[in-house]
């Protein structure tokens, strides 16, 4: 069990613009840190930093308080999952997860009791003699979580464990990783360019974009309360919608309300989360307080998926695309102006030249 | 998956095989034939009288303490040098999968042997290493060796050796180049974290996933060795001194072209098909159930 410390890591590769700039955070004893971001971002590359593959310019990296920088992968005790698995081809399935406890001159029945164990919480046992082109894709993918496990290792690390499976895979390994990890207390980093994925697993969330972090927290916090633009458009599906505001206040054709708002004088932009916009039933409009906004939408297309609606209509009648999210089915004709009212209290500012959090 | 094709014609598939075929009849299966129907004959040196005599060529052969030489040499040489080939590319071939600067220039050197013809290799070789002219053997003097490939046997071996295993090293060096290339970086890296260090990586990940690549590039060698070396042995040594290098392909050439012994010749050439034959089909048999394909 271990904390995992990054302080002021950066790095660069020879001659070429940073790969990851100054970033400090830590993961506590038995935490699930979550590193997301779109690719590119340095998000992998900050995981191999700290299994060791990668080397580390600047800063400082501790496992447990001891610095790792110049430490060999093999010495920091971590077990890390592949993208692809990495399994050995030529093994079996016993081979697999044996192969880092022998390395380690682990003794042999140690070695089939702690395999014998991780083969049963991931439900392997009926293929331990199995070659992994034998294994099917999720399979493979619990073969190679019970590599990291037989190592009870301090850090565990996972590097996009999941983007190789189907949708509804993806979705039950997810659950089974984060009841794993839970099960096992092992600290977790896990990185993934799918917000949903970070969403769910994470206890600590790190948002990185192009090589900094963006934000750093709980899931949920991000979600309602992004410091920046980009945590704001990337945290959630559908993605928050984005007005940008005049210095005074002013919006686009179509936006009311836009002018109560604390627009600083660079400009701002305000973002609305679909599920926030609320539409006027039939001739019964919204109640409105003071600082609500209030938006005129000309219907484009309506997506109805059973549980909820998704409304795509145009600001103003021919302006800016925005999607709204409502509640049960919602069958709106094409070509049909509405009127969608959004909470101040739900109402998200950012500064237009900074891109960061205004108060409203 | 659908492995087997189908075609609309029927002449169609035999049509697409024909050439093959037709090179394969052409170049082995007729010249097979006629070197066994040869080994049955006795001809006289002018080629005036022909006498079928069943098997008594071989009866000869098999009584030739020349021959039982021959297949020594032939051992000792192939073994040598399909180590020496095999080794020797291998090494390179890590090394040039590790290097990251230079990469290009290093590999295009290493291919150029392969389209060096044997018996130029070979000279190239025997310039070296001449005991007169040679630098290489000057400086092997100097330091008070004494090397005469012309009158030692061993020296003699060694060179041939040398210049077989140097033409053969770049194409080996090929295919194991890809072979390493072919592993997926994150295997060796995941073995990195397992704890296994680089020499156990190399021997428990990366030697195993390159099996079949060394099993293939053996039976290569092997056939290369009692075959495509006669240019270099013709060029070096030309078979001697005394017999030391009188491998068997080249007997089958010494006998039958210097010697005028058609039949007898002929009957080698049999014996030897055999052999590479037999050679190939164990190693087929036991060690590619080793492979890990």
């Amino acid at each position: 069990m271990a904390e995992v410390r990054l302080t002021s890591v950066g790095k660069i590769y020879s001659g070429a613009v940073p790969a990851v700039k100054d970033i400090t955070f830590s993961v506590p004893d038995g935490g699930f840190c979550v590193l997301v971001g779109p690719s590119g971002c340095g998000k992998s590359t900050l995981l191999r930093m700290i299994a060791g593959l990668e080397t580390i310019t600047m800063g400082e990296i501790r496992i447990s308080d001891r610095v790792v920088n110049t430490v060999e992968p093999m010495d920091r005790d971590i077990a890390m999952v592949f993208q692809n698995y990495a399994l050995y081809p030529h093994m079996s399935v016993y081979d697999n997860m044996a192969y880092g406890l022998r390395n380690r001159k682990t003794p042999e029945p140690e070695i089939s009791a702690r395999v014998a164990e991780a083969a049963r919480i991931l439900e392997l046992e009926p293929y331990l003699e199995r070659r992994p082109r034998e294994l099917s894709g999720g399979q493979r993918q619990r073969v190679a979580m019970g590599r990291a496990i037989v190592r009870q290792p301090q850090v565990f690390l996972f590097d996009e464990p999941l983007s190789n499976l189907d949708a509804k895979l993806r979705g039950a390994m997810r659950v089974e990783i984060k009841k794993l990890q839970r099960q096992l207390g092992v600290t977790s980093i896990y990185v993934t360019h799918d917000q949903l994925e970070a969403m769910t697993l994470a206890d600590q969330l790190v948002v990185m974009n192009q090589g900094v972090v963006e934000q750093i927290g709980e899931p949920l916090s991000l979600y309602e309360r992004p410091e920046t633009v980009f945590v704001a458009q990337f945290i959630g599906a559908p993605p928050m919608n984005m007005i940008d505001l005049a210095p005074g206040g002013g919006g686009p054709k179509g936006l009311d309300g836009s002018s109560e708002l604390p627009v600083p004088a660079s400009g701002a932009r305000l973002g609305i989360r679909p599920e926030h916009l609320v539409v006027d039933e039939d001739g019964r409009p919204v109640p409105t307080r003071p600082g609500d906004i209030r938006l005129e939408l000309a219907v484009d297309a309506v997506e109805a998926v059973g549980a909820e609606t998704y409304i795509h209509g145009r600001l103003g009648g021919d302006g800016l695309m925005i999607t709204a999210r409502e509640h049960g089915k919602m069958l709106l004709p094409p070509g049909t102006s509405r009127v969608f009212t959004a909470r101040r209290e739900n109402l998200h500012l950012f500064d237009a030249a900074t891109g960061r959090r205004v108060d409203i | 998956m659908q492995k087997r094709s189908y075609f609309a014609g029927r002449m169609l598939p035999y049509a697409l095989l024909a050439p093959q075929l037709l090179v394969t009849i052409v170049f082995f299966y007729v010249p097979a034939a006629q070197a066994v129907w040869q080994s049955f004959l006795l001809q006289d040196a002018f080629g005036i009288s022909t006498e079928f005599v069943w098997f008594e060529n071989y009866q000869l052969l098999f009584s030739d303490a020349a021959y039982y030489q021959a297949i020594s040499v032939t051992a000792v040489f192939s073994v040598l040098v399909t180590v020496a080939a095999l080794s020797i590319s291998l090494l390179l071939a890590v090394q040039a999968d590790k290097s990251l600067r230079g990469a290009g220039v290093y590999k295009t050197l290493l291919i150029w042997p392969y389209a060096v013809a044997p018996v130029v290799a070979g000279v190239l070789w025997l310039f070296m290493f001449q005991p007169s002219l040679g630098t290489l053997a000057r400086g092997l003097r100097h330091f008070g060796v004494d090397w005469n490939p012309y009158l030692n046997s061993g020296d003699a071996l060694s060179l041939v050796v040398l210049a077989a295993a140097w033409k053969q090293i770049s194409y080996n060096f090929l295919f194991f180049l890809a072979g390493l290339q072919s592993i997926p970086k994150s295997l060796i890296e995941a073995a990195a974290i397992d704890g296994a260090r680089p020499a156990r990586r190399f021997w428990t990940i990366v030697f195993p996933l390159l099996s079949p690549t060394a099993f293939y590039l053996l039976t290569v060698n092997i056939v290369y060795v009692f075959f495509d070396t006669f240019g270099i042995i013709h060029a070096v040594t030309h078979g001697g001194p005394a017999g030391a290098t009188t491998t068997l392909v080249y007997k089958v050439f010494n006998d039958g072209r210097a010697g005028g012994d058609l039949g007898g010749s002929a009957a080698q050439s049999v014996v030897l098909m055999a052999i590479v034959i037999a050679l190939t089909a164990v190693q087929f048999r036991f060690i590619e159930r080793k492979v890990n394909y």
